[in-house]
């Protein structure tokens, strides 16, 4: 997947529509090991390390995809680093949905205020 | 993320720069076999960024996302491409070092070698390589690459690893990781020469350990495997600051994050700050001296 740097204002996604670049993003990463098409696919309810099988250096490859997709306000390691390891080991793409949601919507009220 | 070649090896390297004016450079140097930089990045990486100080994280060799070169895995190995990458990042002010299990054995042995170069060392659960370190390393490693067949090596490391180093053995999802974990460290064990090369490689003596002149730091849990190694070094290095994690093992990083990152940062900032002190008094001497 080619990361484009948006360069106006766009639409803030949806989570549906979040969703849907994340998984795409971590088809991507996980490469070969991805699961094959037309498998169980990647819900909000699937955990990184017991359904993806995704490694603590696989999650730092998304979190570079992520900042280069969505721009520097979607910090994943920060987020990480603010969770528990008991959270981070059952982390779902559910939470990193809303998280990214949240972000894109902080930074799209903060950008208006200004 | 970037790819940054030194000492001919292709490496993994990701930075987070400090918010804010930087107060300092930081480089993380994570364990063996099992580790990556991701260790790092989702603790004390963030963590020093936001405090202010430029945290730059990398695979060692073999290790993440960086090459993995059939041989080439001593201490001496390492610390030369530690000295190679930061010349290959134009880092050319003292750095301060964190290093995590084997990390901070290279960061110590780097310490030694390049002291110009080492503004700091903070060692967490680790200790510099000495001949009892390298005989209880090369008898782990035998044990595990010799005399058990491949499938019950993989169950013996996840046992005694999740025996030793966690405080999670028992919770099916954390062994399950493990088991994970174990499959890529029997596989780069299996295709490199690391299990040879890392009790191979060259130690330092104790009139060596006594050269380090930077501020140390080591930090352990109160369960974990270094307790010993840490007594004998601060008995060689009368200055050196020991902090012990209760209730934690080996893997007091991952699993005491914010303790660790908290006792890093004051310690590092603290140093820095004195360092910083230091000169502005020199450069106030000097100036005096220029006026008078």
């Amino acid at each position: 997947m080619k990361a484009v740097k948006a360069t106006q204002t766009p639409p803030i996604p949806d989570e549906a529509q979040v969703l849907a670049e994340i998984s795409e993003m971590i088809m991507s990463v996980l490469g070969d090991y991805a699961p094959p098409e037309g498998d169980a696919a990647i819900t909000l309810d699937s955990r990184f390390g017991d359904d993806l099988e995704m490694e603590s250096i696989d999650l730092v490859t998304l979190s570079g995809r992520l900042a280069e997709w969505y721009g520097p306000e979607v910090n994943f390691a920060e987020y990480l680093a603010s969770l528990e390891l008991d959270e981070i080991i059952e982390l779902t793409v559910g939470r990193l949905v809303s998280y990214v949601a949240r972000s894109l919507r902080t930074a799209a009220t903060a950008a208006a205020e200004r | 993320m970037a790819r940054v070649q030194a000492n001919g090896v292709d490496h993994h390297v990701q930075v987070l720069p400090a918010k804010g004016a930087p107060l300092g450079t930081a480089v993380f140097v994570h364990g063996a076999f099992i580790d990556s930089l991701a260790s790092f990045y989702f603790t004390l990486g963030p963590q020093f960024a936001e405090a202010g100080i430029d945290a730059v994280l990398y695979d060692l060799r073999g290790h993440g996302r960086s090459e993995r070169p059939p041989t080439g895995y001593t201490l001496q190995d390492f610390t030369a491409d530690l000295d190679a990458l930061l010349d290959a990042l134009r880092i050319e002010e003292p750095v301060h070092l964190v290093g995590n299990s084997f990390g901070g054995t290279i960061a110590l042995d780097y310490a030694v070698h390049h002291p110009e170069r080492a503004a700091t060392v903070t060692v967490v659960e680790s200790g510099p390589a000495t001949q009892d370190w390298a005989h209880t390393m090369a008898g782990a490693l035998d044990q595990a690459t010799e005399q058990l067949p491949p499938e019950e090596a993989l169950d013996w490391f996840v046992a005694e690893y999740g025996a030793i180093a966690s405080t999670r053995q028992g919770d099916g999802r954390h062994d399950a990781h493990i088991r994970r974990l174990g499959r890529n460290a029997g596989k780069f064990i299996a295709t490199t020469t690391i299990a040879r090369d890392i009790p191979d490689g060259r130690v330092l003596s104790d009139g060596e350990v006594r050269q380090i002149r930077c501020p140390v730091l080591l930090i352990n849990g109160s369960e974990g495997l270094v307790a010993e190694q840490t007594a004998w070094l601060a008995e060689l290095l009368p200055g050196t600051q020991v902090r012990v994690v209760a209730g934690q093992k080996h893997s007091v990083l991952v699993e005491a994050a914010e303790e660790v990152g908290a006792l890093a940062l004051d310690f590092v900032i603290t140093e820095a700050d004195k360092a910083a002190a230091l000169e502005a008094s020199l450069d106030a001497a000097l100036e005096g001296g220029r006026t008078r």
